[in-house]
């Protein structure tokens, strides 16, 4: 009886773990589209808008859904919050701190963090290139994820259940 | 008035400015900050280098000199971290913060068909804390009162730079537009519509076309316009009594005023020169001085004391009024008499 109670919860943790490991390959294009979202939007805001940056991040922030949501409005408290940071201080803490809650990978946080060091401290078109550019790489980020999810999702539905079954098979 | 600047200054800035002395923080007119070079600032006239400890020398040895790092956090703050935002003012070379505090930067130009749009690589700034002196019309006012049309006469007022007309014609137009009469007999007067074309943001100050100095409620601001144009413009759109101008000298400023000096306006406005003879050497004052467009000249001199004055008649070129007083730029309001201090005879100036 016990010994069909253990199995019975090792087969619902292996499936579970399999899941969630699908679930990150499902999530990750999904929040690099919301990201590429909320950077056009801030291109807008900054290129015709001509809205300071705080202001122009809190918009972002509101008009995304949690968890990029956090990093924008993060950055943008930041430099209040702590008065010796640069505004590239603030975001790249911010993007930091906020990483976990999110399914993405060190590529495209390397590109967010680059674009921080250049947000607010040129012109417009300036800023503007250097968003587009961060579009770009985003863009190409997307596509490599969309492949790893045909590929890998129904791969870990199916590997967490098949080794789950390994394991009470080993058991019994 | 360091207190007034002090939230736009990185950390490290901060904590060595708050090493002044209590009086000498009181006195602070400029920040000069240049990246990668002596600290300098200037209080009452005078320029000094600040040490590492917060001493203050005249010379540049062993000074503290900001770093590029310090020079961004001070650029992003000023900017809001919007430089972007900041194109107009960047052409002029110049960003007015809320509280009428002007940066004046300076660093690499960026040139579009000759004409310059505006400067990267800012590498260095210059922070004129701006005083409001509630008052500093008060003695001169009652002087330039026109008791028939119960306005102003039309009135050019003269100094080199850095003595007080800015801080003088605001509060002329504050006055003016309470209606705050500073003299007895016409005390019932009430205010008038006053129209500033502020080209360089000083006069107001204006933050997103708002103005953060108080000046005065019948007071409509035309903000970082061309003086010409826009006094054409506020004498279309405004219907302005009394027009204020800053820093007069183009030829078609000149046309501008006579035109409004037609249309029945009282002109205040100010101009860069030692005294009427100085003006009068510059052609467009000149035209203007000959064919009346002002009544009165007012030559300004900052001494020891505060801030001198002395009225002449422009048509007669006669010394008639010709007392002077010294109003002191930092004295509080008191009984209703502001910043006297006594008077002073100064007849050869």
């Amino acid at each position: 009886m016990i010994k069909l109670l253990g199995a019975v919860l090792i087969l619902f943790a292996g499936t579970m773990i399999g899941f969630q490991q699908a679930a990150r390959f499902v999530e990750r294009p999904r929040q690099l589209r919301q990201l590429a979202h909320a950077l056009q939007r801030l291109e807008t805001e900054i290129g015709y808008g001509h809205t300071p940056l705080p202001e122009a991040l809190e918009r972002t922030a509101s008009a995304s859904p949690e968890p990029l949501a956090a990093i924008f409005r993060k950055a943008a408290s930041g430099v209040w919050e702590t008065e010796s940071f640069t505004f590239r201080d603030s975001w790249e803490q911010a993007v930091r701190t906020q990483w976990a809650a999110t399914s993405m990978r060190g590529n495209e946080q390397a590109v967010l963090i680059r674009l921080g060091s250049i947000l607010g401290i040129s012109d417009k078109e300036d800023q503007m290139k250097h968003i587009r550019l961060a579009l770009l790489q985003l863009k190409a980020e997307e596509d490599a994820a969309r492949d790893d999810q045909a590929r890998y999702e129904k791969m870990w539905k199916s590997l967490g259940i098949l080794i789950a079954v390994l394991i009470v098979i080993l058991m019994v | 008035m360091l207190a007034r600047v002090v939230h736009l200054l990185p950390t490290e800035l901060k904590t060595l400015l708050e090493r002044l002395p209590e009086q000498m923080q009181e006195q602070l007119e400029e920040i000069r900050i240049r990246e990668g070079r002596p600290l300098e600032i200037g209080f009452r006239g005078q320029s000094r280098f600040m040490m590492i400890d917060g001493n203050l020398r005249q010379t540049a040895d062993g000074a503290y000199k900001p770093s590029a790092d310090t020079c961004r956090k001070l650029l992003e703050r000023i900017t809001n971290y919007s430089l972007y935002a900041m194109e107009e003012e960047l052409r002029r070379g110049f960003i007015t913060v809320s509280g009428g505090h002007r940066i004046g930067l300076a660093g690499r130009t960026i040139l579009d068909g000759g004409s310059v749009r505006g400067i990267r690589d800012i590498g260095a700034f210059n922070i004129r804390v701006a005083r409001e002196v509630i008052g500093a019309s008060a003695h001169l006012l009652p002087k330039l009162i026109d008791r028939t049309r119960k306005t102003l006469h039309s009135t050019l007022i003269l100094a080199p730079p850095q003595q007080g007309k800015t801080t003088l014609v605001r509060d002329i137009a504050r006055t003016v537009s309470y209606g705050l009469w500073p003299a007895y007999e016409v005390s019932g007067w009430q205010g008038r519509k006053v129209g500033i074309v502020d080209e360089r943001s000083e006069i107001a100050a204006c933050v997103r076309g708002i103005p953060t100095f108080d000046v005065g409620p019948r007071t409509d601001v035309m903000d970082a316009c061309p003086k010409a144009e826009g006094m054409m413009m506020l004498l279309r759109s405004m219907s302005p009594e009394v027009l204020i101008a800053d820093e007069i000298g183009r030829p078609e400023d000149g046309e501008a005023i006579r035109e409004a000096s037609h249309a029945g306006i009282s002109i205040v406005a100010t101009a860069h020169a030692y005294d009427l003879q100085d003006a009068r050497g510059r052609p467009v004052l000149r035209k203007l001085l000959d064919e009346g467009a002002f009544t009165y000249v007012v030559e300004l001199k900052r001494t020891e004391q505060g801030v001198m004055h002395r009225v002449v008649s422009a048509e007669t070129q006669g010394r008639q009024a010709s007392s002077a007083r010294a109003v002191p730029l930092r004295r509080p309001a008191a009984d209703g008499v502001h910043g006297l201090t006594g008077r002073q005879r100064a007849d050869d100036p």
